[in-house]
């Protein structure tokens, strides 16, 4: 391998006759003035001056091809190998044209490619087209996982690509994008194994439901499967968690009222005019439900004559409340902002947010577990809002106090993941969740709050948050207005950018600002699978044969059943398995079975004979 | 914008007419008739098969077939200022990572004394010739003695060398003989007149010029059809048996020279030269094209070469006309 061409400080072109090129290959170049020069290749070609791309068809046939082949001369033996390498770190002269180029070891570019041990990061994958190296590879960096090979399982065979999740406190927050089927809730996956192979706290907001770790995959070895099941917590919002009443501020009141159905201004003044300090639920259901009874009354002379009218001294103290409620807020709260409240906070109610705490998740955090929240999208929004501003005050309040030197209950840093983070942090609109994804993202390095967003549409995220990602997946992108956002947001080249559509599903661009350059890796296989990989075809298949199987075996020692005796069969069913059957549905059913070639059928004068196979 | 000569078109108009009017009786001439009196006269016309691969792979065993080329290079004016680089090559099937270079740089200025200025362009031309065919054999003769051959493919007529370079070639031609190794000629532009000859000779269809055999063949053979001359010609004088063969789908024929001794493995060389064209090629052994392109220097190369090791001065002075320095 040799230097040729016209070379710059950048780049270089290394051209052989021995071996082919893959994209993001590494090479050593042997300048005679510089030393040794590391580069990557971004570009590969083969060319063969014999076999030339020709409109006038002057091409040699296969025909020739194989003639010559056969009095020993093969074409193919003349192919030149091309690649365009781009040096890791600017050289300070162009290089020296003639170089020689070889494959590194694996000591000369470890720095490059894994920066802390397989204790310590996440190892999340393999760096692509470092087979060569891996040879030589230490120990302890071999047969760390499995990768997917065109639909097989596959030992390690090259580099494997471990994050170090130190580096997230000088360079916070990591990004994952792709498109539908590109691997991202995949890598995602993979990211929170690792999570929880660290024991890091983190809280999953998982709209989907995918994001279960009970099912550990089959197809690794035995010996090799990881059992997740003590490492976290699936909690549904409603069932297992929801909000405590008494610790809302109005604004987390309002917002949760907001997500159940968008507030008027009047409305907002509402909630601000009747909601006091340390209400409970009950009571500040009573005050809107009491001040709306007293307006549906209309006036004060009817409240009035509701008191006098009273027959017991409940009913009458009830009224008298009604009256002074009346007089004080009738005027700053119309009647159908009032009802719009209640119909709001009955909606929350019933979906059981206010019945349940975050005491769990808390707790979990505490114990290092990875936790898991799930839930509607949008319940998800309003819930996100009150729990991470929850949990993150909390951290701050214990950063802070420890800064002044005051006692203060400890709180551990932890990790938010979300999928579909667009959702979350829309660019567009305002929505309650943004703003305290906003605040973590600008300020949640200094207390160790770190944010992982997935997203399949990262033009529609934030700006100012994607700005402060500074670790990016990137995964098959199609759409060009997000080819475009990626490319503004992270330093992949023109070369990588192109081949963003064409992406293999699992294989992932990771740009990484503490290297300040972008690895091309695969996904490891993940030691656990998601709820939802049943196909739903196939499901449906499933189904079906069941119903037939178990209809099979009700009517298997009754036949041949004849047509005139249905009544008979279907009583003895209904005795036997408790079915009831219709004579329609039960003929009809047998047909299935004849179309299906469970059974047969046989035409008499009288009747048709359902008998088996 | 050009603006055109009304002249030069009349011109061009006029040099239509007139080839027309010479070339009336070739392209009116009837096909079959033409093939019968080849057929008759010059020689049976065969259509051949392509080799099949077992019988090329016997090539492999018998020691692979050379294909030898030449170049040259002309840097600078008018003579005697100018430098002529030659290169030869000889490559075999099957020792391709040993090829056998030759090369020979010749300038007028580098003899004693130039007996005459106004120098003859003749003579000049026949000892540009006779470096190239010198070169070529060169090649040719290393390449039989270190590859062993069973075949050599020459680029062009091997009556070339006979007249350019009687010496080396007579050397050539009789250690092929004596070893037993097939020397053959494939020439892309025939420029002979063997077939117009003998037309105007027998006068069995009436014709007013002497036409080149390439004018008379054109489109007259099909694809695979070879002609094996049988009359005597000027070739067979100087010991050369010669082939007019359609190797591809264009209608252009070339022509394969053997000597005579070695007459017979002709039709062998000629269906392994067929063999090895491509179908919708310009008619060439792409093994010979492949050789052509390996040996062919291009001229910007020459120039950087010149550059690099010729003192600059003397570049400048001798080999750099006025011609070369336009930039318009």
């Amino acid at each position: 391998m040799k230097v040729v061409g016209i070379t710059s400080q950048q780049e270089v072109y290394v051209a052989t006759k021995d071996r082919n090129f893959r994209i993001n290959e590494f090479l050593i170049i042997e300048d005679s003035y510089q030393g040794d020069l590391i580069g990557e290749v971004v570009e590969a070609n083969a060319y063969n001056k014999y076999i030339p791309m020709n409109l006038h068809g002057e091409l040699a046939d296969s025909a020739v091809l194989e003639s010559l082949r056969a009095i020993g001369y093969d074409i193919e033996e003349d192919t030149i190998y091309i690649a365009k390498v781009r040096l890791l770190n600017e050289a300070l002269y162009p290089v020296e044209a003639g170089s020689d180029v070889r494959i590194p070891a694996f000591h000369e570019v470890r720095d490059l490619m894994v920066r802390c041990s397989p204790e310590e990061g996440l190892v999340l994958g393999v760096i692509r087209n470092t087979d060569h190296m891996a040879e030589t590879m230490d120990e302890e960096y071999k047969n760390l996982l499995y990768t997917f090979e065109d639909g097989r399982l596959e030992r390690q065979k090259e580099i494997p690509y471990i994050f170090n999740i130190k580096t997230m406190h000088q360079y916070p927050h990591i990004g994952i994008f792709g498109g539908s089927g590109s691997g991202k809730s995949f890598g995602l996956r993979v990211i929170l194994e690792e999570l929880m192979n660290l024991n890091i706290p983190t809280v999953v907001l998982d709209p989907h439901y995918e994001m279960d770790f009970s099912q550990t995959a089959d197809y690794l070895p035995g010996e090799e499967r990881l059992d997740y099941a003590g490492k976290f917590k699936c909690l549904q919002v409603g069932t297992h968690v929801g909000v405590k009443f008494e610790d809302l501020s109005v604004q987390d009141l309002k917002n949760l009222l907001d997500a159940s159905g968008a507030l008027t201004d009047a409305m907002n003044n509402v909630v601000d005019i009747l909601y006091k300090k340390r209400d409970s639920y009950t009571s500040f259901f009573n005050r809107l439900k009491m001040l709306a009874e007293a307006q549906e009354e209309g006036s004060v002379d009817k409240i009035r004559r509701r008191i006098e009218e009273s027959k017991t001294d409940l009913e009458r103290q009830g009224w008298q409340e009604r009256l002074e409620l009346y007089l004080n807020y009738d005027k700053s709260c119309p009647y159908s902002s009032v009802r719009g409240i209640i119909w709001r906070l009955n909606r929350l109610s019933n979906e059981g947010i206010f019945s349940k705490d975050i005491r769990e998740i808390e707790n979990g955090l505490h114990n290092g577990k990875l936790i898991v929240v799930q839930g509607s999208t949008r319940i998800l929004q309003v819930f996100s809002t009150y729990l991470i501003n929850n949990l993150y005050h909390k951290r701050r309040e214990y950063k802070d106090a420890q800064y002044r030197n005051e006692a203060s209950d400890y709180f551990p840093p932890f990790v938010v993941v979300t999928d579909e983070a667009h959702n979350f942090a829309p660019k567009a609109f305002e929505c309650p969740s943004k703003a305290i994804l906003k605040e973590i993202s600008q300020e949640g390095r200094k207390y160790g709050v770190f944010l992982i967003l997935a997203t399949q549409r990262p033009t529609l995220l934030d700006e100012t948050i994607t700005a402060q990602l500074n670790t990016k997946f990137i995964f098959r992108t199609v759409r060009s207005s997000d080819i475009a956002t990626i490319k503004e947001e992270t330093d992949i080249t023109m070369e990588e950018a192109r081949r963003l559509p064409y992406l293999r599903t699992g294989d992932v661009f990771i740009s990484e600002s503490a290297l300040g350059r972008t690895i091309f890796a695969r996904i490891r296989a993940a030691h656990t699978s998601s709820p939802h990989t049943e196909n739903p075809f196939d499901e449906l298949k499933g189904k079906f044969e069941e119903n037939e199987n178990k209809f099979m075996d009700l009517i298997r020692d009754k036949l041949p059943i004849n047509g005139d005796d249905f009544l008979n069969v279907i009583r003895e069913i209904e005795k036997e398995a408790g079915i009831t059957y219709t004579l329609d549905t039960f003929e009809e059913k047998l047909e299935d079975m004849v179309e299906k070639g469970f059974l047969i059928k046989k035409k008499t004068p009288f009747f048709n004979v359902y008998d088996e196979k | 914008m050009f603006s055109l000569n009304e002249e030069l078109r009349g011109e061009i108009k006029h040099i239509n007419d007139t080839l027309l009017n010479k070339y009336r009786e070739v392209l009116s001439m009837d096909k079959k008739l033409l093939r019968k009196f080849i057929n008759n006269y010059i020689g049976k016309i065969k259509k051949l098969e392509k080799m099949t691969t077992r019988e090329l792979k016997k090539y492999v065993e018998l020691g692979g077939i050379l294909g030898v080329d030449g170049s040259k290079n002309r840097l600078g004016g008018a003579y005697p200022h100018f430098i002529e680089i030659y290169q030869g090559l000889a490559r075999s099937t099957l020792h391709k990572d040993k090829p056998v270079f030759k090369t020979k740089i010749y300038t007028p200025l580098q003899l004693e004394e130039s007996s005459n200025m106004l120098e003859d362009s003749r003579e000049e031309k026949m000892r540009s010739d006779k470096n190239l065919a010198d070169i070529e054999v060169e090649a040719a003769l290393e390449g039989i003695r270190s590859f062993n051959p069973y075949a050599v493919i020459m680029d062009g007529s091997i009556i070339r060398y006979d007249i350019a370079s009687k010496e080396k070639w007579m050397e050539l031609k009789s250690e092929c003989e004596e070893r037993g190794i097939i020397l053959v000629g494939v020439t892309k532009d025939i420029k002979t007149c063997i077939i117009g000859q003998k037309l105007k000779e027998e006068k069995i269809i009436s014709i007013g010029h002497k036409f080149h055999d390439r004018e008379l063949l054109y489109g007259t053979l099909d694809y695979g059809e070879a002609v094996f001359i049988d009359i005597e010609t000027k070739k067979e004088l100087a010991g050369i048996e010669s082939t007019f063969l359609r190797s591809s789908l264009s209608p252009t024929v070339i022509a394969v020279d053997i000597l005579e001794s070695q007459k017979a493995h002709l039709e062998e060389m000629v269906r392994l030269i067929f063999t090895l064209t491509p179908k919708n090629g310009r008619g060439v052994p792409l093994w010979i094209d492949i050789v052509d392109s390996e040996v062919k220097i291009p001229d910007n190369m020459i120039r950087s070469l010149l550059e690099s090791y010729l003192d600059r001065r003397l570049l400048e002075m001798l080999f750099i006309s006025e011609r070369d320095k336009r930039t318009i």
